[in-house]
């Protein structure tokens, strides 16, 4: 799984290039949009990360001259700006997914994911399952050791969200949006409560932690060794 | 094109008037004056008219001639000429008179080579078809002349007085219009530095008191929103000081001797935190700056407020089960709105609610259709904020709790101020009432 990052700001870059490598993405990453388009053309990449402002060639030129020679790699939009004409342009130009800078890492890698796994479908599960908890999409229902867990609706997504995307670090606000269609910055702390209430129901009883809070990250559901 | 000053439009004005009055007022003695001398006239050839029928039916017809001419001599400007009914002159008492005669009956004036005359023709005997006519013929070059001087008197008149009121008039105005300099002196003297600058108020005349009063609430808005300006850039700095000066001590210190890697990683983790503080706060403060330049342009969709709220109510609900506060809705309205913003604006209000409630408490989110708006009200029960705080509390970064006052705290109180801005991006009003024991943030916002 090949990225390409094309962001001028050398210390963004190194980072950027850092973390997704660390993630387990192979990353290139350039500095100019020239070469930033060669590469792009290519081919090569399953995901592009386009920084807005570049030096001799624009983002926006090198989103437009992938999409005309037919490739349709999906492609994130970085940006400091964050007028409403600009994001309307980007995808009107065909761009996949918009971050506006400060952005967090983890928000970044949680859409990054999002956009690869959009391309392959997974087949149609009926179940979803870590360690002993059991999710069973068909009569909604959740065990763990075998015993029955009631969970509300919302409590239902939440759990089923997590177990979709288990090792990965989901970012409180891409829960509120997922779960909630909360798209926006808030400062609420509904998601710590909802998680903190999931907790509850499906780890307290049980030695094997899954939920964790990886502090001012997210949080995340595997099993770790205790 | 130079446009005109007021005083000398107000001038000119003035001495359009004069000139109008004085130029009618003159056209009227003229004409009145010729109509008398028209009349003196008239009687008086009507009276010498008489004398000479007179004259020449008692005379002997070789006396008529002298007759005539001694009847003739007392007066110099009056001439006398007799034409037969076959149009033959029969007697001329001057050589000098006009060849031509108007041929009518009764008054007329004629003026021929620089005299003019007043004319009588009546028939010598007025019985009779086949008379004679006596053409009586009056000088009356001096009554013209006489007329002519008026008449330039008048023009002179007009000018004069024309001249002198645009000259009293601008005097006047510019006397009249003294305030308007003062207020004008006034306006120059402003600047960043002295908004407090007031017109006198009191002193202006009735017409001058309302621009002023105007203008003063004018200066009095833009030293407000100057005065919340500053105190905002004050306020970012000042709110940025405190994370900064955590970031660089914990760095710093962290830095300073060799720890075990859970130091390091636990200094990290605390320097995230600060650092996504910051992130939220320099969101939240673009996002009011897009606001203040108009560019938060709300979309227009068709909104059913009761399911839109509903989501909220869900997503609080975790946090009011929590807090053991009870939350509900009644009432619903369509709107047309922006869903994401309209949402963020209520989920402050909501969030604000459920921090201020006590246990037990309860936040109800209402509905109400008014006519042409709509009404959205959140209230919860609690401590009542006191009435001088509640207009300051959608400024940024009010904080109505005290103990909340300085930085890193979770909320950076920009809130209420987005929702504000958000409310009034769809051209809604939002206030906050309160009381004793309830607390309730009002958003109307206009249905269409």
């Amino acid at each position: 799984m090949k990225l390409l990052i094309v962001e001028d700001q050398a210390k963004t870059g190194q980072y950027l290039r850092q973390g997704l490598t660390e993630a387990g993405f192979n990353t290139e990453l350039v500095a100019d949009g020239n070469s930033g388009q060669q590469l792009a053309l290519s081919g090569d990449y399953a995901l592009l990360i386009l920084d807005v402002m570049l030096p001799g060639r624009s983002g926006w030129q090198i989103l437009q001259a992938v999409r005309s020679a037919g490739l349709d790699t999906p492609v994130l939009f970085l940006t400091a700006k964050d007028a409403v004409e600009d994001r309307v342009h980007g995808l009107e130009l065909g761009a996949d997914d918009y971050l506006v800078k400060p952005f967090a890492f983890s928000e970044l890698l949680a859409r990054v994911r999002s956009l690869l796994r959009r391309g392959s479908a997974t087949p149609q599960e009926t179940s979803l399952q870590l360690a002993d908890l059991r999710l069973d999409l068909i009569r909604r229902r959740v065990e763990r050791s075998g015993q029955r867990i009631d969970l509300t609706a919302k409590e239902f997504a939440l759990l089923e969200m997590l177990l979709r995307r288990q090792g990965e670090v989901l970012p409180k606000s891409l829960i509120a949006s997922q779960v909630w269609d909360m798209n926006f910055d808030s400062d609420t702390n509904v998601i710590e409560v909802a998680i903190r209430r999931l907790r509850l129901k499906i780890d307290d009883e049980f030695p094997n932690k899954l939920i964790h809070t990886v502090r001012g990250m997210g949080y995340v559901l595997e099993e770790r060794s205790v | 094109m130079r446009r005109l000053s007021l005083s000398s439009r107000l001038a000119l004005l003035f001495a359009a008037c004069t000139a109008v009055v004085s130029l009618f007022a003159g056209v009227l003695f003229n004409r009145a004056s010729e109509a008398h001398f028209i009349e003196l006239d008239q009687q008086q050839l009507d009276g010498k008219l008489i004398g000479l029928r007179r004259a020449l039916q008692d005379v002997q017809p070789a006396q008529r001639e002298a007759r005539l001419a001694d009847e003739l001599s007392r007066q110099a400007d009056l001439s006398l000429r007799i034409t037969g009914a076959d149009g033959q002159r029969w007697y001329d008492s001057s050589t000098q008179t006009p060849k031509d005669l108007p041929p009518q009956i009764g008054l007329s004036t004629i003026s021929t080579d620089g005299t003019d005359y007043r004319v009588l023709n009546a028939p010598l005997y007025p019985d009779k078809s086949d008379s004679p006519h006596l053409s009586l013929l009056l000088d009356i070059t001096h009554h013209q002349h006489f007329l002519q001087r008026m008449q330039h008197l008048i023009w002179l008149t007009v000018g004069l007085s024309a001249l002198a009121t645009a000259l009293l008039g601008a005097w006047a105005a510019r006397s009249g219009l003294r305030p308007l300099r003062r207020m004008s002196a006034v306006a120059r003297g402003i600047s960043a530095q002295s908004l407090n600058a007031r017109l006198p108020e009191a002193q202006m005349p009735p017409e001058l008191a309302e621009m002023a009063h105007s203008f003063n609430a004018m200066l009095g808005r833009l030293d407000d929103s100057f005065q919340r300006l500053s105190a905002f850039s004050a306020d970012i700095a000042h709110e940025l000081r405190t994370p900064l000066s955590n970031l660089l001590t914990h760095t710093q210190v962290t830095l300073t001797r060799p720890r075990p890697i859970e130091d390091y990683r636990e200094a990290l983790h605390s320097n995230l935190e600060e650092l996504q503080w910051m992130a939220q706060l320099v969101n939240d403060m673009l996002y009011l700056a897009k606001a203040d330049h108009g560019l938060l342009m709300p979309k227009r969709e068709p909104l059913e407020l009761a399911d839109e709220t509903d989501v909220l109510l869900e997503f609080f609900a975790p946090l009011a089960e929590d807090a053991g506060v009870t939350l509900t809705r009644e009432g619903n309205a369509r709107i047309e709105g922006d869903r994401n913003m309209l949402r963020r604006a209520l989920s402050n209000l909501l969030d604000n609610a459920l921090r201020f409630t006590p246990a037990a408490g309860s936040v109800s989110l209402r509905i109400a259709e008014l006519p042409g708006a709509v009404r959205v009200s959140v209230e919860n029960t609690g401590d009542g904020i006191s009435a001088e705080l509640l207009p300051r509390l959608f400024d940024r970064f009010y904080r109505a709790d005290p103990a909340r006052q300085e930085g890193s705290s979770e909320h950076a109180g920009l809130g209420l101020a987005i929702t504000q801005s958000i409310v009034r991006a769809h051209g809604g009003q939002i206030r906050c009432e309160s009381e004793a024991g309830w607390t309730r943030f009002v958003i109307e916002l206009p249905r269409s």
